[in-house]
C-alpha cells in the first residue's frame, strides 16, 4: 500500500472523528444545561424532560458516529488501498 | 484488513466476515448465527411468556407485558391513538430485535467461540442487517401510507413548487441511509471503543464503558423503532409540518 | 498516486467498498450481500411470529383486563352514587325525625306550660277565697267580740256606777 495513502488516511480519520465531535459536543452541552435549566425551572416534569433529553442527546451523538464511520471507513476498508 | 502495521488494532477483526456460500451468492455467517439466536431468544420468551395468560400476571408475563406496554407507548405517541394498533407487532418488532441484539452482543463474551474467520458479534453491527431493517422501515412507510391515503399519498411530491419535489424524494433516500448508519456505527463504535479498552486493559477500566455501551445500545434501539413509527404515522396522516411537530413535541 | 484515479473513478459507485474487499481478499466493513434479503425475510418471518405470540394474546390479555377493569371501575361508581343517594335519603329522614322531635318536645312544653299555668291560676284563685274567708270570718269574729265587748263595758259601767253611787240611782 501506498505509504501517502496510508498517512493521508490516518490523518483524515483523526480529523473526521475529531472535527464530527465539535458541533454535536457544543449541541450537546447547550441541550444539557437547557435540560437542567427546565427540570430546576418544573422538577415535576422531571421525567419527561430526560427522556426527550436523552433522545435528542442520542441524534446529536449521531453526527459524531458518521465521522466515525468515515474514519473507520479510512482504517479499515479504504477504498484506495491498493 | 489494511493496518497489518498496527498490531494491536488489527487483533480487532474488523471487517472480517465469516462466509457462507449459497449456490453463487455469499452471506455473512457470523451475523446469521447471532441473528437466529437472538430471534430464537425472542420467540422462546414470548411463548414462555404469553403460554399460560393470566388476568392477573406474574413473573415473565408481568415482564412481557411491561415491554409490550413500552412499545405500545413508542407506537401511541408517533402514530397516533387511531392507526397505532396494527403497527404495534412491526414497530415492537424492531424495538425488541434491535435491544436483544444490541445487548446480546454486548453481554454475551462471543470472543469464546472461535470462527474460521471473522468473530460473532451483535447482527446489528453489521450494514446487512441494519440497511435491512431501514429498508423495511420504508417500505412500511410507503405501504402504510399508500393505504392509509391511496394515491393521495404522492401527492406530497408535487404540491408545492416543484423545486421541493427533489427534496422530498431525497428525504425518502436519507431516511434509510440515516436510520441504518445510525444504528450500525453506534453499535460498531460500542464494540469496537470496547475492544480497544480491553486490549489495552483487560481487567476492570472497560467495565464503565461497557455500561455505557449497554445504555446507548438501548437507546438506539429506542430510537431506531421511534424514527420508524414516527415516519409511518406521518406517511399516514399527510405531510403536514404541523403533524411533525406533534411527533417531536 | 495516480494508478488510484481510475480505481476511484471507477469505485465512485458502491462498488468503492467491494474494490476494498477484492484487494485483500473478501470481506469489508460494507460488505453488502445475500445477508440483506436473508435478514429482511426473516425478520418479517419474525413479526410474523411475534405477533401471533406475543403480540396479539398479550394485547388481548390486556385489552380484556382494562375492559374488567373499566367495568369495575363503572360499578364501584355505581355503587359509590347509590350509597350515597341512600345516604342522603337517611339523612334527610334523620332531619325529619329530628324535626318531629322537636316540635312534639314544643308541644309537650306548651302542654305542660298550659297545665302548670292552669294550675298556678287554680291555686291562685283558691288562695284568694282561703282569703277572702279568713277575713269575712275575721270581720264576723270582730263583730262578735266588739259585741260582746260593748256588752261588758255597759254591763261593767252599770256595776260600777252601782258601786259607787249605791243605790243612788236606779238602775234604769
Amino acid at each position: 500500500m501506498d505509504p501517502l495513502v496510508a498517512a493521508s488516511s490516518v490523518f483524515a480519520a483523526s480529523l473526521a472523528v475529531g472535527l464530527a465531535s465539535i458541533g454535536p459536543g457544543l449541541g450537546q452541552g447547550n441541550a444539557a444545561s437547557r435540560a437542567v435549566e427546565g427540570i430546576a425551572r418544573q422538577p415535576e416534569a422531571e421525567g419527561k424532560i430526560r427522556g426527550t433529553l436523552l433522545l435528542s442527546l442520542a441524534f446529536m451523538e449521531a453526527l459524531t458516529i458518521y465521522g466515525l464511520v468515515v474514519a473507520l471507513v479510512l482504517l479499515f476498508a479504504n477504498p484506495f488501498a491498493a | 484488513m489494511m493496518l497489518v502495521s498496527f498490531p494491536m488494532l488489527a487483533a480487532l477483526e474488523v471487517g472480517k466476515h465469516f462466509y457462507w456460500q449459497l449456490g453463487n451468492l455469499e452471506v455473512h455467517g457470523q451475523v446469521l448465527i447471532v441473528s437466529w439466536i437472538v430471534i430464537g431468544v425472542l420467540v422462546i420468551s414470548s411463548a414462555l411468556a404469553s403460554r399460560n395468560l393470566q388476568t392477573v400476571p406474574s413473573g415473565l408475563q408481568n415482564f412481557m407485558e411491561y415491554a409490550l406496554e413500552f412499545i405500545q407507548g413508542i407506537a401511541k405517541d408517533q402514530i397516533g391513538v387511531k392507526h397505532y394498533r396494527e403497527w404495534v407487532p412491526f414497530v415492537g418488532s424492531l424495538f425488541l430485535f434491535i435491544f436483544v441484539s444490541n445487548w446480546l452482543g454486548a453481554l454475551v463474551p462471543w470472543k469464546l467461540v472461535k470462527l474460521p474467520e471473522g468473530e460473532l458479534a451483535a447482527p446489528t453491527s453489521d450494514v446487512n442487517t441494519t440497511i435491512a431493517l431501514a429498508l423495511l422501515v420504508s417500505l412500511a412507510y410507503f405501504y402504510a401510507g399508500f393505504k392509509e391515503r391511496g394515491l393521495g399519498y404522492f401527492s406530497k411530491y408535487v404540491q408545492g413548487s416543484p423545486f421541493l419535489l427533489p427534496l422530498w424524494v431525497i428525504e425518502d433516500f436519507t431516511k434509510p441511509l440515516s436510520l441504518s448508519f445510525r444504528l450500525f456505527g453506534n453499535i460498531l463504535a460500542d464494540e469496537l471503543v470496547v475492544g480497544v479498552f480491553v486490549l489495552l486493559v483487560p481487567l476492570v477500566i472497560p467495565l464503565p464503558v461497557m455500561i455505557l455501551g449497554l445504555f446507548t445500545s438501548a437507546i438506539q434501539a429506542l430510537i431506531f423503532s421511534t424514527l420508524a413509527a414516527s415516519y409511518i404515522g406521518e406517511a399516514m396522516e399527510g405531510h403536514g409540518e404541523e403533524a411533525h411537530d406533534d411527533h417531536h413535541a | 498516486m495516480m494508478d488510484l484515479i481510475p480505481r476511484l473513478s471507477g469505485g465512485l459507485s458502491t462498488h468503492w467498498v467491494l474494490l476494498a474487499a477484492e484487494a485483500e481478499g473478501k470481506g469489508g466493513l460494507f460488505d453488502v450481500d445475500a445477508t440483506l434479503p436473508i435478514m429482511a425475510i426473516q425478520f418479517l418471518i419474525l413479526v410474523a411470529i411475534l405477533n401471533e405470540l406475543f403480540f396479539k394474546p398479550l394485547m388481548k390479555v390486556i385489552d380484556e383486563r382494562d375492559q374488567s377493569v373499566r367495568f369495575g371501575i363503572a360499578e364501584a361508581k355505581e355503587r359509590l352514587s347509590k350509597a350515597k343517594s341512600m345516604a342522603s335519603d337517611y339523612e334527610k329522614q334523620l332531619a325529619q325525625t329530628r324535626r318531629d322531635i322537636q316540635e312534639l318536645i314544643a308541644a309537650a312544653q306548651a302542654d305542660a306550660n298550659k297545665i302548670r299555668n292552669q294550675q298556678i291560676a287554680d291555686a291562685l284563685t283558691e288562695a284568694q277565697l282561703h282569703v277572702q274567708n279568713a277575713k269575712a270570718e275575721i270581720e264576723q269574729q270582730k263583730q262578735e267580740v266588739s259585741a260582746a265587748l260593748d256588752q261588758q263595758v255597759t254591763s261593767l259601767s252599770h256595776q260600777i256606777l252601782t258601786k259607787i253611787l249605791g243605790d243612788l240611782v236606779q238602775v234604769s
